[in-house]
């Protein structure tokens, strides 16, 4: 199932990359779909250059050629001398003959009329002047067709450029409309991509770069909400990973801890970790004048209970003893089993008077007990104690005099508490 | 400039005299002032020789002239032995005869004389012209006799002396021959045509090789145009600008 979950998620260059093409992609069409606006404004705008305006020109000399001709036929009947008639027909034959006229059709044959008419008109009024005036009203007519193909020409030329230019106008507004178009889709990707790395790569990495930061083995394993990016899932599940080992690391460093400080047989203070702490105990008491007071003890006859019921016997007497200290000493006193049957204390801010009357509980709930041994026989065990001030003066001094007294009570007959002389 | 290089240029201009100022020489008039106005433009100095028509291509192919003057059309076998410029004017082509010649003929004929109708007659034309060439084409279907002329004014004393019954001119150079003679002497007879090339555009000729000199060429016909001085030219041969 976890393995389908993390098939599903995408890797992030992989996310990006298709992110990517889908932008390049898009873009790029409208690219070329401003690329072929562009062509084709280029496009009309040579067809303008090369082809219109030439046209143009064309249709303007054709009109000009026309207008030529109906300036020439008025001269035809304003003439006073038939030579200056037959001038104008002649160049009104010129002027028909042009291949700008020729190649129009409708120029073409008004130019034929207008060439016949004034040619028969020049020739009648050869033998009678006469007929100049009567043919005038034809002209006329004939006239006003020439004006009227002049204009349609001259309309038809204009408007080629305005065609062109139309075309123009509209493939930019059209190309202005897909310029919107990109800019919005490029603000759209940076937005869009903006939104993708906060919430599935910045904010991933902050809640990361928080779990991190607050990472301790006491605190819950981090947490993280689903996320689809599989290399942020990987560090992920690596910082909880990490959390777990920084867990179990804690686990076996108590654990080293307490095989190093502790004895194995009573669960006590080993001696090491005993004079280490005492140490610093004393030196803290006499930095603040506050009392402090350090016993010696030591199991009575010990020896010959191992003798009699066996070494077993023995460490049930040490750990039953343990245990009895365990739950009577206060939790600021240190007890340690000093070596064999001998066991230390450490009275923290007591003077000898208060730690006296610990031991003496100590010794006296020791001496009423009755400790089942293995095989259920019931023993009973007493304990001598040495007491001493240790306010002033080195902790090895002060369990040297914890010593003698001890060697006093041993000797005054066991299972009692002696103080030390106080220190001169 | 370059253009140095081509000095000193070689122009030839239709015709077998000096035409400026001279009574029967209005086309070549035009040539010879655009010929030495196209010199000047591009920097050249110039030599003229006014040659017929039918001299003006062998002598540019042959690298005697460097530019020919002469109302040339363009024609795709002209295409393969010169360069054209841009071009000049445009032209078209038109029979010309005297009106009792025309009437003669018509009522021979049954309708109209025109180029492409005309039969049975004799038609002269400047040798090494298109309108030659297009007769020599026709003549033997419409038995037409094909009268060669060095120069337009030739065409015109054939008819004059009766030894031809038409002329197919140029319409410029036809107008010209025309307007020279006594009214009513002779007349454009038939519509004119531009088709069968014999109309068009109207060219300078030059070496197919020199490009450098074709360019600097369409550069002065390009400025002759823009400020007037071609429209200047025309009017001082021609009592109308036709474009």
């Amino acid at each position: 199932m976890a393995s389908d979950t993390r098939l599903r998620r995408l890797s992030a260059s992989k996310a990006f990359g298709i992110l990517a093409a889908i932008f390049v992609l898009i873009f790029s069409a409208v690219v070329a779909l401003l690329a072929f606006d562009h062509y084709q404004v280029r496009a009309t705008a040579e067809r303008l250059q090369e082809e219109t305006v030439p046209e143009i020109i064309r249709y303007q000399r054709l009109a000009r050629n026309l207008d030529q001709l109906n300036h020439e036929g008025e001269r035809v009947f304003s003439s006073a001398s038939p030579e200056e008639r037959q001038q104008a027909v002649f160049l009104i034959m010129l002027v028909a003959s042009h291949p700008s006229i020729l190649e129009h059709p409708g120029a073409a044959a008004i130019a034929h009329d207008a060439e016949n008419f004034l040619g028969e008109t020049n020739r009648l009024s050869r033998s009678d002047p006469a007929t100049l005036k009567a043919r005038q009203p034809e002209w006329l007519r004939l006239s006003r067709r020439i004006h009227l193909l002049v204009d349609d020409i001259s309309v038809q030329g204009a408007n080629l450029a305005t065609v062109d230019l139309d075309h123009m106008v509209d493939t930019m507004r059209t190309a202005g409309l897909k310029l919107l178009g990109a800019l919005l889709l490029v603000g759209s990707f940076v937005l869009l991509l903006f939104m993708l790395l906060r919430n599935y790569l910045i904010r991933p990495l902050q809640r990361i770069d928080h779990a991190l930061s607050s990472l301790d083995v006491e605190a819950a394993a981090p947490e993280f909400p689903d996320t689809r990016l599989g290399e942020i899932l990987a560090v992920e599940d690596a910082t909880v990973r990490l959390h777990k080992a920084m867990v179990s690391n804690e686990a076996a460093r108590r654990e080293l801890e307490l095989l190093a400080n502790r004895d194995g047989l009573t669960g006590l203070l080993n001696r090491r970790h005993f004079m280490l702490n005492a140490a610093t105990e004393i030196a803290r008491a006499q930095r603040y004048g506050r009392p402090v007071a350090v016993a010696l003890g030591d199991l009575d006859y010990f020896k010959r209970l191992n003798d009699t019921y066996g070494h077993g016997a023995g460490d049930v007497v040490l750990r039953t003893f343990a245990k009895m200290l365990s739950t009577s000493a206060r939790h600021s006193d240190l007890v340690c089993r000093y070596g064999g049957e001998e066991f230390a204390f450490l009275f923290p801010e007591s003077t000898v008077e208060q730690a006296h009357v610990l031991v003496e509980r100590f010794r006296q709930n020791l001496a009423e007990t009755d400790i089942r041994l293995a095989d259920g026989l019931l023993v009973r065990i007493t304990l001598s104690i040495g007491l001493a001030d240790a306010s002033h003066g080195l902790l090895e001094t002060a369990l040297q005099h914890a010593d003698h007294a001890l060697y006093e009570a041993k000797r005054l007959g066991r299972n009692r508490v002696i103080v030390a002389a106080a220190a001169e | 400039m370059a253009i140095v290089a081509y000095d000193p240029a070689q122009v030839s201009a239709q015709g077998d005299r000096l035409p400026v100022g001279t009574q029967e020489a209005d086309l070549m008039g035009v040539a010879d002032e655009l010929a030495r106005e196209t010199c000047r433009r591009i920097k050249a100095r110039c030599h003229f020789s006014y040659v017929p028509f039918a001299k003006i291509l062998p002598g540019i192919e042959s690298g005697r002239f460097d530019l020919g003057f002469g109302n040339v059309l363009r024609t795709p076998n002209r295409e393969k032995r010169v360069a054209f410029s841009d071009p000049i004017w445009r032209s078209s082509s038109r029979l010309v005869g005297a009106p009792a010649t025309a009437l003669a003929f018509a009522e021979r004929l049954g309708k109209p004389v025109r180029i492409d109708t005309l039969r049975d007659a004799r038609v002269a034309a400047t040798a090494g012209s298109r309108q030659q060439d297009y007769l020599v084409g026709v003549a033997e279907e419409r038995r037409l006799t094909v009268l060669a002329a060095a120069t337009p004014a030739e065409t015109i004393d054939m008819l004059r002396d009766n030894r031809a019954d038409f002329a197919l001119l140029p319409i410029r150079a036809g107008y010209s021959q025309i307007s020279r003679e006594d009214p009513a002497r002779f007349e454009f007879v038939g519509p004119a045509v531009a088709d069968h090339g014999l109309g068009d555009s109207t060219h300078i000729v030059l070496h197919k090789q020199d490009q450098r000199l074709r360019l600097a060429v369409n550069r002065a016909i390009a400025e002759i145009r823009a400020d007037g001085t071609f429209q200047r030219i025309m009017q001082r041969h021609f009592p109308i600008s036709l474009d």
